[in-house]
């Protein structure tokens, strides 16, 4: 099989001297910049996105993953510790991971946290290179009708599954959606709701919108609210990480159904890794013996969520680079760093850009092992960092967010635009409107238009070309699916707060 | 408490005016086309649509329920935003290093407290950072200081 000349193919180019800097300087400033309070994995990549225009797409890509899951490593330091999670998925952690680092344990959590992110993103990488190169040829039938329909069933299930409420979610996309199409229009040329600017007649910057909405407007929100952690110093030195065998007898099993979960949860568009782990968390604290000791520091609690989170993170992968359709926001953002190198993605990248594809999934396992082995020596740099006071770092954070977006155009106004998206994403927190399905949009939002306009012209207007195909309608009727389980699920919401404020 | 969801009838009806807007703006200014052979105006006026129903779904339920007061800080964002801005309006005209000071000066104030050692301090430091990482470290093509007058 020629799977096995690919392996080496990527892994003479992740092993690139050039590639394997980049990879250690990505997960090294992702660690930095996740273990900031108030820094979530979104951010950190966007932060630090534009440090990659200068690279090769290939370089700038294994970068920006090293920074993702050096930073979602991170975030699981700064939840272990502080009880401060920057993602939804390190919320999980910190429900037995903080309760751990309270009894003395937190360097054993932070090992073990390792381990189980190793063995789930392993996984991941394994998943991934068996059925990527299966799905692409399939995909490289698709039609527009088959695109469109695939998106709108990704955009519709990230913005109901994972957010509050499926009308939010939706309504963001839909604003996304109308923030892609500022700019030129595809097929006539006319720039469109560029009000008389020069700049917007080109589109977006998607970094100053990511900056501006996860970056900024979780400054604002966090300014005045942390409080410098009190960490003992004691219960994190490298002594302290060593697990007992009682640790690693219970952690072994959670581990692999953790990783199973969330490989599978990883390949469906718009569930991704923060999924992954509620539901590991659940399924181990209903497989286990004694199920009270969950949320006072069970290991199986930490263990099994991470590796799911993991092996979602890399099975994400999966529908991002053979069909170009994220399933994340984090997800989006990669498939921006792509665009903005001109590298189309979707089924041909595989073929046409082989050292990119291969090169990237070696660099993951690459990039893991760094991970496990960078996170023993620099747990003391992790502890001082955390104890930073928040007044100190949000300048600083704010002066790279700054010079990061001047520098992708050189553009004072991707800074203004900077300003108005820190305003709006800090309204969208007072409205409880999600951030990340607003990027799922703007990023998805020109191809989708393109797709349908493609897909009426050759139908001669017929919205019937979208349930034509076997594709195209299954995707359909799963949209439809999706949309009905979540009007279910919030009536049933209602139904048992009606209940409970009668109760009051 | 609120005897009603206030905070999501505002946020749908700003929903459902932000789409009125957008629709009429892309109907008005571009090309609608027909179904099989679109303009430049038809997604986004489909767009526009979409959010205006979103909203009105967003309203609807938010009038049968109580709510919570959200949470707004005003001064945060204020000086947050401000700090950024006035990084904009500093830097072609006096280089980074004095927009990096105009940025930190401004943004601490979101602190409400001054602490002038302090903030003298992170200055210098931050504008050290930025000196080694964009100046050197990346050659950002930026002059570093300049007197426009």
């Amino acid at each position: 099989m020629d799977i096995f000349a690919n392996l080496v193919l990527g892994l003479e180019t992740a092993l690139s001297y050039q590639n394997l800097t980049y990879c250690l300087l990505g997960v090294v400033l992702g660690m930095i910049f996740g273990v900031m309070p108030g820094i979530g994995t979104l951010a950190s990549i966007s932060m630090l996105f534009p440090i990659t225009f200068y690279l090769e797409p290939t370089t700038a890509l294994i970068m920006l993953a090293g920074v993702w899951y050096g930073s979602s490593y991170g975030g699981s330091i700064a939840s272990i510790l502080l009880n401060i999670p920057g993602t939804p998925s390190s919320a999980v952690t910190a429900l037995d991971g903080y309760p751990m680092s309270r009894q003395g344990r937190g360097g054993v959590a932070l090992f073990m946290t390792t381990v189980a992110s190793f063995v789930g993103g392993c996984f991941g990488i394994i998943v991934l290179i068996a059925f990527a190169p299966v799905i692409a040829p399939h995909a490289l039938r698709f039609g527009s009708a088959e695109y469109f329909a695939l998106m709108l069933f990704g955009l519709v299930a990230a913005s109901t599954i994972s957010a509050g409420s499926m009308v939010k979610g939706l309504a963001m996309v839909v604003l996304g959606l109308m923030l892609g199409t500022v700019g030129a229009d595809m097929y006539t040329g006319i720039p469109r709701f560029s009000f008389g600017f020069l700049e917007l007649s080109q589109a977006v910057s998607i970094v100053a919108l990511a900056m501006g909405i996860f970056g900024v407007s979780e400054v604002i929100t966090m300014i005045r609210r942390i409080k410098p952690g009190d960490i003992d110093p004691k219960s994190v030195t490298m002594r302290a990480m060593i697990p007992t065998r009682e640790d690693w007898r219970r952690s072994w099993a959670p581990m692999l159904r953790g990783s199973a979960i969330g490989t599978f949860f990883g390949t469906l568009p718009g569930t991704g890794p923060s999924i992954a782990s509620f539901m590991s968390y659940a399924m181990e604290k209903r497989s286990a013996a004694e199920p009270e000791r969950f949320g006072k520091g069970a290991i199986e609690g930490i263990m099994g969520p991470e590796s799911a989170n993991n092996a979602a993170d890399q099975t994400a992968f999966i529908p991002t680079l053979t069909l170009g359709i994220p399933g994340s926001a984090t997800m989006a953002l990669m498939l921006g760093a792509l665009m903005v190198h001109g590298i189309a993605p979707g089924p041909t990248l595989l073929t046409q850009q082989a050292p990119l594809f291969w090169g990237l999934v070696m660099s993951f396992w690459i990039g893991n092992l760094m991970l496990l082995v960078l996170n023993i020596p620099m747990i003391g740099l992790w502890v001082r960092m955390l104890m930073i006071p928040y007044n100190l770092l949000y300048p600083a954070i704010l002066m790279f967010i700054c010079i990061g977006t001047y520098t992708v155009n050189n553009s004072v106004f991707d800074i203004w635009l900077v300003v108005l998206f820190g305003f709006l994403g800090y309204v969208m927190r007072i409205f409880e409107w999600p951030a990340a399905p607003l990027l799922l949009g703007f990023v998805l939002g020109p191809m989708m238009e393109s797709h349908f306009r493609r897909a009426l012209l050759l139908s001669r207007g017929d919205f019937a070309t979208f349930f034509e195909s076997t594709i195209a309608a299954t995707a359909m009727g799963l949209t439809l699916a999706v949309v009905l389980w979540g009007m279910w699920s919030s009536h049933r919401r209602r139904k048992s707060r009606i209940l409970a404020q009668n109760v009051d | 408490m609120f005897s009603r969801d206030y905070r999501d009838i505002v946020g749908g009806l700003i929903l459902v005016l932000l789409g009125l807007a957008f629709s009429g703006y892309a109907i008005t200014q571009y090309d609608l086309g027909t179904l099989r052979r679109m303009g430049p105006g038809m997604f986004p006026a489909m767009l526009g649509a979409a959010m205006a129903l979103l909203g009105v779904l967003q309203v609807i339920p938010a009038l049968m329920r109580r709510g919570q007061m959200p949470e707004v800080r005003i001064f945060s964002p204020i000086f947050v935003l401000s700090g950024c801005a006035a990084f904009a309006l500093t830097l072609t005209s006096f280089g980074l290093l004095p927009a990096v000071a105009a940025l930190t000066i401004v943004s601490s104030l979101a602190e409400l407290e001054i602490r002038p050692w302090r903030l003298g301090l992170l200055v210098v430091a931050l504008c050290l950072i930025a000196w080694l990482v964009f100046g050197i470290g990346f050659g950002l093509n930026l002059p570093m200081y300049r007197w426009p007058f």
